[in-house]
């Protein structure tokens, strides 16, 4: 009985080490095999079981900027507005400057019904917007680490190096590393608290009234349709309040939308 | 034999209904003239006045009288006095004493029934025939309004005294040409004469009991009377009367609130909707119309059609309205349409939302809600909106790049998958220990630097110290010497040999320049400074041993002290 125990828990450990591995293997050919048959039925023009094959490869834990470019496209020749919408925004957050994306982007946002001016941005803020740009997130961060050890790598060097010459070369490398990696890192983290401070998200709802005050007495500011980018803001029982591209806040009640990020 | 002047008015009763003739004779038995009868105030006027004279002789004596006639109906009830009535009469005025009438309640059998009243009563009759006493709101009903007649009665003509306004409705009177006898009309189920006056639409704008005002008609009758003529025919008499339908309440109902649908804007009856573009498929700056149609039968002159709600990037104008609208005795009937003029700006697919059309079918006493199908407009052609601002935390605002080429672009057919809750990097564990280390690293070799290094150098630099300190102290010994040259080159030559001796750490007394070629070169001094510093021992011999030959004492302490530095350096 002991042994037999013994052994059930050995073959348990294995699956249990196993698993994972030849989950994670499986699961890259099979989101791979999905998104290549999204992509044919697609070129057929059956953008429905396009979008269905997308979607179970998101349902298995796997995204990329390609695949909800891709699922923008299929919403978009089906004309559902703020699916295409989303799925853009989304593509649009993990790779930024994708000319591909950002076209098709535009395209939905013609469908839209509200015209939304938006708030002109100032000069400093555009300079920085567009260093902040200039890479994703991860790959800022990426960029910090490798600054820092190249920072060490070099101060080091000038520790060790006894002849004059090439330890001042060291030293004012390193300096001038340091400095970058100071920028990088405060980038980094700007755009994090950015990110975490600023939460966007789609209406979904065909039609949303706003209204002035979290309660149904108050006035009713204007109407939202679908595929509005909102920045949500707060949040008071099924009453939330949100900011859109022209300053306007308001309060929506039992509006259907998606967080983007 | 005169008699005696006599002026009287003579009633036919002093008690009546309101619905009663009363008939004033006011009769004399002289002839007079400027005969001026009472104002009749409380009275109208049904006839006269008729005069009538006569004159007769009985037994050889002349009666005359002079009648005054009318025919009077009461207006008020109540106690009514019928005022003098004022004649000439040979030169003196006469008058007639007043006459209390009382007037009472209608009476329901007035008089007798060979009365030409009583005939005209029972044989005429005006009605309104409302199709809804409780309709809803701007629900639409018709009044029409219908005069019987039947024999013996015929009419000779209708005058319209009192015609209603409809205040607090949408009206709509329908033209009827000549007023037509149908012969076969039927009044509480007896055979009449039926003639259709007037025909009128209503909607009403307002709840609550609504008082349709009467029609009131006055009619010129020929009703046979008891005489007859030489031939025996019946002579027909003349007369007036005004007959009216009274006041009609109608109750209009609001429409339910519940289920009230949003947009709801006020449309009764029964429609059909319909959005029609007059194409789909167009270049930008090209423009199409889209056509918001409401087909059917209700109050279609009194709503507003839905406007429609396109993308922000159609330009749209402000609609053409057109109405064609027939309004029969059923109501209105037709179609209204509002026409918009579209230009899209870019090229792109624009997908023009349902519209919805609201409206109450009092049918069904339920509201109906239609909605238009799914419109899309591509525009193939034209520039692109792209937005500008690639930022993708903030919202994507509209400006417009004009690019030709620029169309839908295809979908990615190759990707890297990434899972989607994976970790970010930034301010994990990982991402922490990544920073802290190089840190570590830098102040451990710090640490190694000092003690390793630090101990090495103690025995070396301690010997050189004493070395520079030794040469230092041995060209400053020579400095002293600059007036004696015997002096100074000796010093300077010691201190030369003393430098190397501590340089390079031999204990020897003897240095030849070949070994200290040697020896330098063995410390990796390079030739020439090897050779020059054996130069400089060389001419300091030479100094020492012939103080008359031509030196100069400063320039070779400098070269000495630099030679020295050099080596330093180098070893």
């Amino acid at each position: 009985m002991r042994k037999r125990e013994k052994f059930n828990m050995a073959k348990k450990l294995v699956f249990l080490f196993i698993y994972p591995v030849l989950g994670m293997s499986f699961g890259q050919t099979t989101s791979e095999f999905l998104f290549n048959e999204g992509n044919k039925a697609y070129n057929a023009g059956n953008y429905e079981n396009a979008i269905s094959l997308y979607e179970q490869t998101l349902e298995m834990g796997k995204h990329s900027a390609d695949i909800y470019y891709n699922l923008g496209n299929a919403n978009y020749r089906l004309n559902k507005v703020a699916e295409s919408v989303y799925y853009f925004e989304k593509a649009m957050l993990m790779r930024p400057n994708d000319k591909d994306i950002i076209t098709n982007s535009a395209f939905a946002n013609n469908m839209t019904i509200d015209a939304i001016e938006k708030i002109p941005v100032s000069q400093i803020d555009q300079i920085r917007n567009s260093i902040i740009e200039t890479f994703s997130f991860e790959i800022w961060t990426y960029f910090t680490i490798i600054l820092l050890w190249i920072f060490t790598i070099l101060f080091l060097a000038y520790l060790f190096f006894i002849r004059a010459r090439l330890k001042r070369i060291f030293f004012f490398s390193s300096l001038s590393i340091l400095l970058l990696f100071i920028l990088s890192f405060s980038i980094t983290y700007s755009i994090d608290q950015n990110e975490k401070n600023k939460k966007f998200a789609i209406l979904f709802s065909k039609q949303t009234d706003i209204w002035s005050e979290p309660n149904q007495q108050a006035e009713r500011l204007f109407v939202l349709h679908e595929g509005t980018k909102m920045q949500l803001l707060d949040s008071l029982e099924e009453w939330q309040k949100i900011r859109i591209a022209n300053g306007s806040e308001g309060w929506i009640k039992d509006a259907s939308f998606k967080k983007i990020n | 034999m005169e008699a005696q002047v006599t002026f009287e008015a003579k009633v036919s009763k002093r008690r009546l209904g309101l619905n009663e003739r009363l008939r004033v004779d006011f009769e004399m038995n002289e002839n007079g003239d400027n005969f001026n009868p009472p104002s009749f105030s409380n009275f109208q006027v049904v006839s006269g006045p008729q005069q009538a004279v006569s004159r007769s002789w009985v037994n050889g004596v002349q009666s005359f009288s002079k009648t005054y006639t009318y025919f009077l109906t009461p207006k008020i009830k109540g106690k009514v006095t019928i005022g003098q009535a004022i004649v000439t009469i040979g030169g003196e005025i006469y008058k007639t004493t007043p006459v209390e009438i009382e007037v009472t309640n209608s009476v329901k059998k007035p008089n007798d029934p060979n009365n030409v009243d009583n005939i005209v009563d029972g044989n005429i009759h005006l009605v309104a025939e409302v199709s809804k006493s409780a309709p809803y709101l701007n629900e639409g009903i018709t009044v029409i309004y219908k005069l019987y007649f039947r024999n013996p009665i015929s009419v000779s003509d209708v005058s319209e005294i009192e015609s209603p306004s409809y205040g607090d409705f949408w009206s709509h009177l329908i033209k009827i040409g000549r007023a037509e006898i149908n012969m076969r009309g039927s009044y509480k189920g007896e055979p009449y004469n039926e003639v259709i006056w007037r025909k009128a639409v209503l909607y009403p704008q307002k709840t609550g009991k609504l008082v349709l005002e009467p029609l009131t008609l006055n009619l010129s009758l020929s009703i046979p009377s008891n005489r007859r003529d030489l031939f025996g025919r019946r002579i027909m008499t003349q007369t007036q009367k005004t007959i009216t339908t009274g006041e009609k309440v109608i109750a209009v109902k609001d429409l339910p609130q519940n289920n009230k649908p949003e947009n709801f804007s006020g449309a009764v009856g029964q429609f059909d909707f319909d959005v029609i573009l007059n194409k789909d498929l167009l270049k930008a700056s090209e423009s199409f119309q889209a056509k918001i149609k409401v087909k059917g039968k209700g109050n279609l002159k009194l709503f507003n059609l839905p406007t429609i709600n396109v993308p922000n990037t159609l330009e749209v104008y402000e609609p053409e309205h057109d109405e064609k609208v027939k309004i029969t005795i059923s109501g209105m009937q037709g179609t209204i349409e509002d026409n918009y003029t579209i230009v899209p700006q870019f090229q792109g697919k624009y997908p023009i939302p349902p519209i919805q059309f609201s409206y109450f079918d009092p049918k069904s006493k339920s509201y109906k809600i239609l909605k238009s199908q799914n419109l899309i407009v591509d525009v193939f052609e034209g520039p692109t909106a792209v937005s500008t601002n690639r930022n993708s935390k903030s919202i994507a605002p509209k400006t417009s790049i004009p690019m030709a080429d620029n169309a839908f672009r295809y979908i990615k057919l190759e990707t890297k998958f990434e899972s989607i809750d994976k970790k970010s990097l930034w301010r994990s564990k990982f991402f922490w220990t990544l920073v802290i280390f190089p840190f570590f690293i830098l102040s451990v070799s710090f640490l190694l630097k000092r003690i390793f290094y630090g101990r090495n150098e103690d025995v070396t630099k301690q010997k050189q110290r004493r070395a520079e300190q030794l040469t230092k102290k041995y060209l400053s010994s020579a400095k002293k010497y600059f007036d004696d040259q015997a002096q100074f080159y000796e010093v300077l030559e010691r201190a030369l040999h003393n430098y190397l001796k501590a340089k390079l750490k031999i204990e020897t007394t003897e240095l030849s320049k070949s070994k200290i070629k040697n020896l330098l070169h063995l410390k990796n001094v390079d030739e020439k400074t090897a050779s020059e510093y054996v130069e400089v021992i060389e001419s300091c011999e030479r100094a020492r041993y012939s103080p008359e030959s031509l030196v100069n004492i400063k320039d070779d302490f400098k070269n000495a002290s630099n030679l020295i530095g050099k080596i330093d350096r180098q070893i």
